[in-house]
């Protein structure tokens, strides 16, 4: 029996790569989740979740009681699932629904060109019958050519969820956090395009699986652009929607942004949204900086080297890989719990005065340098500093912005002026009209 | 370790010819194919949490519990009401740039490969992207004058 013509060695390892990333994914980001509390709780000298084992309350299994409680994340999920899934009643129920799924499906979607594996030999073999040829092949979700394009086009997909999110749910706090959300993805998605722009110039090429061989025969990129690796960093925290750059759930003043409506299982696809653009994110900044699979900088080690194509150095490449995008979330929970949390006309101005600017000339600098062929690591690394040192010393001779400014409390409402009488009486107690009650005022004071 | 490594030599003499022959096959419809798995999954994924979720929990609707939740306040108006202008004007700065970054990108894959030194046409090209890159300065200093990346 012939075998149909999609139906290659190609295409089964990609769907085997595309079945196991999926699920190491998914239960990562289930365990992310309580990583976070972890590293939350013993960054604010608690100690988070420890109680929760494996035993489900049965005495038979006491032994998994406890266990440093890594049984949370079960037990989260089965609650997400079996709590009630509630629909508000002034909601639009069809944009409702379908914002959870509308987040999820870019978040799960966008890794599946990184080059997990390089390349792997398959051997000549049979299934049902059918011959199918072996060859080299790559480990890879999807072997297309237009890999950079695809993830950032993926990646720019997820804005629509959040917005549908927070409009569909007919409230104020959420309305303003969508609205806070989209503002800041779309603000940051220039750079993250332009910082994208800088390491194509270096490579020449937009296929993943290329990227990662010019950094393994030139060395990692971050060493050659630090400052180019940072903005990227950078941006990926706000395309996240990631702390410092979280105003869009900004608890003390949107209760938790565009999904305050959401409860159950829709609430916690986009918990999981978060996550799983954080970690495309993580792996796209391994793949663009850090060098994909290979173990270390500018060694070449004979098992992740990309002429290694055993199934056993497919494996040590994969768990490299992770390893590297598993580093990154572990930093992004430093930050995140280290920073507070910028204002939002911070990070708006942070984004279009300060990042895009830089961003502009960082790839400028990186096409003339191209342009003169200087891409060695010497060059590069000192246009990169000096860039860096530049904005350094033209930041404070910047004009100081007159907007915002912390305001003294003395003549606020609660220490008046000398002599102003003031009023501290609660207002109306039942608001129910978006206009000021006439007469109100006088009545009450 | 010595010996682990030897196999993966003598397969490394083998695999670099086809590493360049698989290269130039990436370029089919048939590559393509993996998207529609992944697509599947992820949406069956989406699809069928949101229904068993909406299956499985219990339904006790009420009045009070149907409200926006506002801070425990009672809601006042709708949220379909106007907001600031600025988001709306974000938005269009957002689009000249994007555009202009989609139209970097076949550039950027090809300009290292046509690009050193002596090569007039690297030079030409170089200046070509340059004047494109500052209309969008100039764009985006318009915008500065006007004020639209003022939020305060």
């Amino acid at each position: 029996m012939e075998a149909p013509s999609w139906l290659t060695a190609q295409f089964l390892v990609n769907a085997v790569t595309i079945v196991a990333v999926v699920h190491i994914m998914l239960i990562s980001l289930a365990y992310c989740v309580y990583a976070e509390r972890k590293v939350c709780s013993y960054i604010q000298d608690r100690i988070g979740p420890n109680r929760t084992g494996f035993d489900f309350g049965l005495p038979i299994l006491k032994p998994l009681r406890g266990m440093l409680g890594l049984g949370q994340s079960l037990a989260d999920g089965l609650k997400f699932i079996l709590k009630e899934d509630y629909t508000p009643n002034r909601v639009d129920k069809v944009l409702f629904t379908l914002a959870p799924g509308l987040v999820i499906v870019p978040a799960l979607m966008g890794f599946i060109v990184i080059p997990w594996g390089g390349w792997v030999d398959i051997p000549t073999f049979s299934i049902l019958g059918m011959q199918i040829q072996g060859g080299i092949v790559h480990v890879t979700g999807a072997n297309v050519n237009i890999g950079i394009v695809y993830l950032l086009s993926i990646a720019s997909l997820g804005v629509y969820g959040v917005t549908l999110g927070g409009f569909a749910s007919n409230n104020k706090f959420s309305f303003l956090g969508g609205i806070r959300a989209t503002a800041q993805m779309i603000s940051y998605e220039i750079p993250l395009g332009l910082m994208i722009l800088c390491v194509l110039l270096t490579v020449g090429t937009i296929v993943p699986d290329q990227i990662v061989r010019h950094q393994i025969e030139h060395g990692w990129l971050i060493f050659h652009q630090p400052l180019t690796a940072l903005v990227f960093f950078i941006t990926i925290l706000a395309e996240a929607n990631r702390a410092p750059f979280d105003n869009a759930e900004a608890e003390q003043e949107l209760v938790a942004g565009y999904h305050t409506e959401y409860s159950a299982m829709r609430m916690a696809l986009f918990l999981l949204a978060e996550y799983g653009h954080l970690m495309t994110s993580a792996a796209f900044f391994a793949l663009l900086f850090l060098g994909g699979y290979q173990l270390l900088p500018f060694m070449h080690d004979p098992l992740t080297s990309p002429a290694a194509v055993s199934v056993g150095a497919v494996l040590v490449k994969l768990a490299v890989f992770f390893g590297k995008v598993f580093g990154l979330i572990g930093v992004a929970m430093f930050v995140r719990w280290t920073i507070p949390r910028l204002r939002f006309d911070q990070i708006m101005h942070g984004a279009w005065q300060m990042v895009i600017p830089l961003s502009l000339v960082l790839v400028v600098s990186v096409s003339v340098l191209v342009y003169f062929g200087a891409t060695g690591l010497l060059p590069m690394l000192g246009v990169n500093l000096s860039i860096a040192l530049l904005f350094t010393m033209l930041l404070p001779l910047m004009p100081r912005r007159e907007v915002n400014k912390r305001l003294p409390l003395y003549g606020s409402r609660f220490s008046p002026m000398p002599g102003e009488r003031v009023s501290t009486a609660p207002t109306l107690a039942l608001a129910i009209e978006d206009r000021p009650v006439e007469g109100s005022h006088a009545t009450m004071t | 370790m010595r010996c682990g490594a030897s196999p993966n030599r003598r397969q490394a003499s083998r695999a670099v010819p086809i590493l360049t022959a698989m290269m130039l096959a990436t370029t089919d419809l048939a590559s393509y194919m993996p998207l529609t798995l992944i697509a599947m999954m992820a949406i069956g994924f989406a699809v069928v949490n949101i229904v068993a979720s909406l299956i499985i929990g219990p339904k006790r609707p009420g009045a009070r519990k149907g409200q926006s939740y506002e801070s425990g306040m009672n809601p006042i108006g709708t949220a379909r009401k106007r907001f600031n202008v600025r988001f709306y004007l974000i938005a269009m700065v957002f689009l000249v740039f994007d555009v202009e970054i989609i139209f970097l990108y076949p550039w950027a894959s090809t300009f290292p490969n046509i690009a050193p030194h002596p090569n007039q046409e690297g030079l030409v090209w170089l200046i070509r992207i340059l004047f494109f890159l500052l209309t969008t300065v100039v764009a985006y200093l318009y915008g500065y004058r006007k004020g639209v990346f003022r939020f305060d």
